[in-house]
């Protein structure tokens, strides 16, 4: 399953295509991180247009960018696979349409409907899109299941989230050195 | 609308604030707060949690959403719109620029070993993220069994999530997840 990156490059994906994977990744993206979950199925499982490696490489960059995280995502495929406009045709998929709908539905809402009965669905939604997050971080984190420094350097990143009140971005300027520093030390051994 | 003035308030701060959301738009939530609530009063306290239910609700880029609806609240549908293309626009041109960086040194030594150091600490955040989602959601423990159970599921290969969402969102609005 772990295939070496430079092979072939990735397969080149029509423009339409990119547009329209995009579109059904932000239209399933529910309930918050959900992109995440999409973005990996389509371009990992479904297109092959990267490797879970390349994936997570996409991942940490957006992770450590500003803006809308999953937006990022779409660019980088977007821009992998047909440069500039393979990128636009990603972000024209993942938001032109997506908002229209939902921009109509949710003042539609606001206007007729008591926000209350939205609560539990809510509710339900969210719980189910948390436990899809945390089964995409283990998958991606299997390619790296024989590295105890990596392992260890997730494990701290999970803490620092779940254990500790201290914002995003904090963790991350803490463990971002460090990680470097582990592989540094360990000689970049690993791939 | 004769007064531009609130639009191109809101707009050039949502491109300010999106240029400097790092992690994420939620990180700079609280600044967003206060600019359209205690700043400007364009916006109820009530409106603002509204708007975030709703934008969690609804399929798409939830926070983008967010911010169209407080643009759509400020300005109508030309502010809304103006509102949507300030949260992406900005950091879209800065993910480009940076991944071709990115890209063009995918060989370059010094890279496998950054890619080494921060993938790991990026997949534990995410598997974090989810926790705290799941932490908040779980209001009992139904809620608690329906983020393990989805997450159980997930671990298959190529599982399709949607049904997943669906049956969630379904017994949660049938009220039985709540209390």
């Amino acid at each position: 399953m772990e295939m070496p990156v430079d092979v072939a490059g990735p397969e080149r994906a029509s423009l339409l295509a990119l547009f329209g994977e995009f579109l059904k990744v932000s239209l399933c993206s529910v309930g918050g991180g959900g992109g995440i979950v999409w973005a990996r199925r389509v371009v990992v499982e479904r297109r092959g247009w990267m490797n879970d490696r390349d994936f997570a490489d996409v991942l940490s960059l957006c992770q450590f960018m500003p803006g809308p995280n999953v937006v990022g995502i779409t660019v980088c495929v977007g821009s992998r696979l047909r440069g500039p406009k393979g990128a636009l045709a990603g972000v024209a998929g993942f938001t032109v349409i997506p908002l229209a709908i939902s921009f109509s539905l949710g003042t539609w809402y606001l206007a007729n409907t008591d926000i209350a009965a939205l609560q539990g669905v809510l509710g339900g939604v969210s719980a189910a899109a948390a436990g899809l997050m945390i089964a995409t971080g283990l998958r991606l984190l299997l390619p790296w299941r024989q590295h105890p420094s990596a392992l260890a350097l997730a494990a701290l990143a999970f803490a620092g989230l779940v254990f500790t009140s201290l914002p995003l971005l904090a963790v991350l300027l803490v463990l971002a050195p460090l990680g470097v520093g582990v592989a540094v030390l360990a000689g970049g051994r690993r791939r | 609308m004769s007064d531009l003035s609130a639009p191109v308030a809101l707009t050039g701060h949502l491109a300010l604030l999106s240029s400097i959301s790092f992690g994420g738009i939620p990180s700079v939530l609280p600044d967003i707060r206060h600019y359209v609530v205690e700043a400007h009063g364009w916006l109820s306290d009530r409106d603002f949690a509204n708007f975030f239910a709703i934008a969690q609700a609804l399929p798409g880029p939830n926070m983008i959403l967010m911010m169209t609806l407080i643009g759509w609240k400020v300005g109508g549908v030309p502010t809304a719109v103006a509102s949507a293309l300030a949260t992406f626009g900005p950091p879209c041109t800065m993910y480009y620029v940076a991944y071709r960086l990115w890209d063009r040194f995918r060989d370059a030594p010094w890279q496998r070993i950054v890619r080494a150091g921060l993938v790991p600490v990026t997949i534990g955040l995410i598997i974090g993220g989810g926790t705290v989602v799941a932490r908040a959601a779980a209001t009992n423990w139904r809620s608690a069994a329906v983020s393990a159970a989805a997450a159980a599921v997930m671990l298959r290969p190529r599982t399709n999530p949607l049904w997943l969402l669906i049956a969630a969102g379904a017994l949660g609005g049938l009220g039985l997840l709540s209390r």
